[in-house]
């Protein structure tokens, strides 16, 4: 069954634009790394909505409804640069969406000690990306790229 | 779930009373009922070791509990292969095994549209894709009987759905070596891993393959079951014994792994601490003053896992989210359960996570009771009790719904 009648994305389709148009660039979340501006075509992709967006001391965080039910975050520099995404919820989101350039970089790490299945813990050059979660609870976890983050941002705060 | 399993009585019920009619149909009904037969055999040895062996040599596990276990092809004594190293895990739900080392050919389920049933599972160090097929598996004595099991890395279904592929790090764990086992036995405190899968088809669960593959709701009778709660009896949960292990550690640690409880005399309640687990499988914990909400006890955890920013980590390559203190610390814990019941006064202790790893003979190790890694500061309300919580311990796991005398699942008890 069909969510929307044609007249209904019709109307849709017009007040998203018009709501873009109204936020921009206020509005982007975005990949790991891309200029603000560009994210559109993300939550496109994730056929996700943008929950909110807060301006908090230092940066602004969109959050990001995904339609597993998980909340997707992405924190935007002053600069205007996605600096770092974070994730909570039943599923993991799409890393290769949200992490963009930066996804690859996972596969090609080295792979930590001692690794077992609950635990994401990457270091690659600049890009951090960290994860935890367990079946039936659900998924957290955060990617981040260390020299972006602007000073005096707390890590702890990036959730 | 519930609803099923009252079902399933009922229909146990209605074949126990057609049982007995017609046994009292040939004659006499003052004769003697047939004895009961004997209780299954319901334990099995589990090992923490070095891992299976690939290539000659075993993978190097740390930390990681297994069991053997028999697999058949449906209603076959034959075809049927003995498989060792199968990560025994409390805090995932259904048996996954891997593909390279199955030697059978094993029965898709298959959709009421006639797709087949492939399912993506949610690990977190990488993706595991493959199909749910049928098998009789057997542990110990105990049978559970065209079980759904994920087979991964199944090369009849080769192409990976990139939202499967994308959630976690693109990298396939579809080998013994990537996988660290030779398959997963979840036997966490519910029946399936998948509250609403009947019900909701989210990306990273069950996927309908036909000529492509994409999300699907599933009956609950289709998805992969914690095997326990299929056997034909000592179905209500398990318990892990696993002797003390030295702090510094040892080369291997042997137990048991016991189904049923309050089923059989070697499986009895006492008078351990009750602690149930929320819908989340999860407890809380207090630690350095702070209630940790969402935590839980894994025995598929590999170490200690919690945020404490003044505990230093280590600086060494592929440790860096481990913690180095220097001289072993000694910390506090307390465990509250949904029932409001508290486990006061535990300690666990912290080892130098790099003196453990390079130090003879803990280098030939696979028991460290002291491995402990950060969470991300953000995970800022988990604490997560690894495999060293089992060592030196009696944990029963009970399945949600149902009863033993002491409580009623989903708890974990000690």
């Amino acid at each position: 069954m069909p969510i929307f009648r044609p007249g209904e994305i019709k109307i849709a389709a017009l007040l998203c634009a018009v709501l873009i148009t109204a936020l921009a660039p206020r509005i982007a979340s975005a990949t790991l790394g891309e200029p603000e501006i560009t994210v559109q075509s993300d939550v496109a992709q994730l056929r996700a909505s943008i929950k909110s967006s807060e301006d908090r001391v230092g940066y602004r965080v969109h959050e990001i409804q995904l339609p597993s039910g998980t909340l997707l975050r992405e924190f935007v520099a002053p600069a205007g640069n996605v600096f770092a995404v974070a994730w909570n919820g039943p599923t993991q989101p799409n890393l290769r969406q949200a992490l963009g350039k930066y996804f690859d970089a996972l596969a090609s790490a080295p792979k930590p000690k001692f690794v077992d299945h609950r635990h994401l813990q990457i270091q690659q050059g600049d890009l951090v990306v960290q994860g935890s979660g367990h079946m039936r609870a659900g998924f957290s976890g955060r990617a981040y790229l260390a020299s972006a983050v602007p000073s005096g941002v707390n890590l702890g705060d990036l959730h | 779930m519930a609803l099923m399993r009252a079902v399933r009585m009922g229909l146990g019920a209605a074949l126990c009373l057609v049982a007995i009619s017609c046994g009292g149909g040939g004659g006499s009904s003052t004769s003697t009922p047939a004895p009961p037969p004997p209780p299954a055999n319901n334990v099995v040895s589990v090992i923490v070791d070095q891992g299976p062996t690939v290539n000659g040599s075993p993978i190097g596990s740390v930390n990681t509990l297994f069991a053997t276990i028999t697999v058949c092809v449906p209603g076959s004594t034959t075809s049927c292969q003995t498989i060792d190293h199968i990560q025994v895990d409390t805090a995932s739900y259904g048996l996954r095994l891997l593909a390279p080392p199955l030697t059978l050919t094993l029965p898709v389920e298959t959709l009421a549209n006639g797709n087949s049933l492939v399912e993506c599972t949610p690990f977190l160090d990488g993706y595991s894709w493959g199909p749910v097929v049928l098998a009789d598996v057997q542990i110990a004595g105990e049978t559970a009987k065209s079980l759904p099991v994920q087979v991964i890395g199944d090369s009849r279904f080769p192409t990976v759905p990139a939202n499967c592929s994308g959630m976690t790090t693109g990298i396939a764990e579809d080998t013994v070596t990537s996988f660290g086992a030779n398959g997963i036995l979840g036997i966490g405190p519910f029946e399936l891993g998948c509250g609403d899968c009947d019900t909701n088809a989210a990306e990273g669960f069950y996927y309908a393959c036909g000529t492509s593959c994409t999300e699907t709701v599933v009956p609950t009778a289709m998805q992969e079951p914690n095997p326990v709660t299929r056997f034909a009896a000592d179905n209500n949960g398990s318990i892990i014994d696993l002797p003390a292990v030295a702090s510094t550690g040892a080369a291997t640690l042997t137990g048991s792994l016991i189904f049923g409880i309050d089923t059989q005399s070697n499986n009895q309640s006492g008078t351990q601490t009750v602690l149930t687990v929320n819908g989340n499988a999860e407890l809380s914990m207090t630690f350095n003053g702070q209630t940790l909400a969402s935590s839980f006890i894994d025995s598929g955890s590999n170490g200690i896992f919690f945020a404490d920013s003044s505990i230093v980590t280590c600086t060494e390559t592929g440790l860096t989210s481990f913690y180095c203190p220097g001289n072993t610390l000694t910390l506090g814990l307390s465990i509250q359960g949904a029932n409001g019941v508290m486990a006061n006064n535990l300690t666990f202790n912290v080892g130098d996570t790099q003196t453990i790893s390079t130090t003879a003979p803990t280098d030939t190790y696979d028991v460290l009771p002291q491995l402990a890694g950060t969470l991300p500061a953000g995970n800022s309300d988990t604490f997560d009790y690894g495999l060293a919580f089992f060592y030196g311990k009696r944990v029963a796991v009970a399945v949600e719904g149902d009863t033993t005398s002491v409580g009623t699942g989903p708890y974990i008890a000690f």
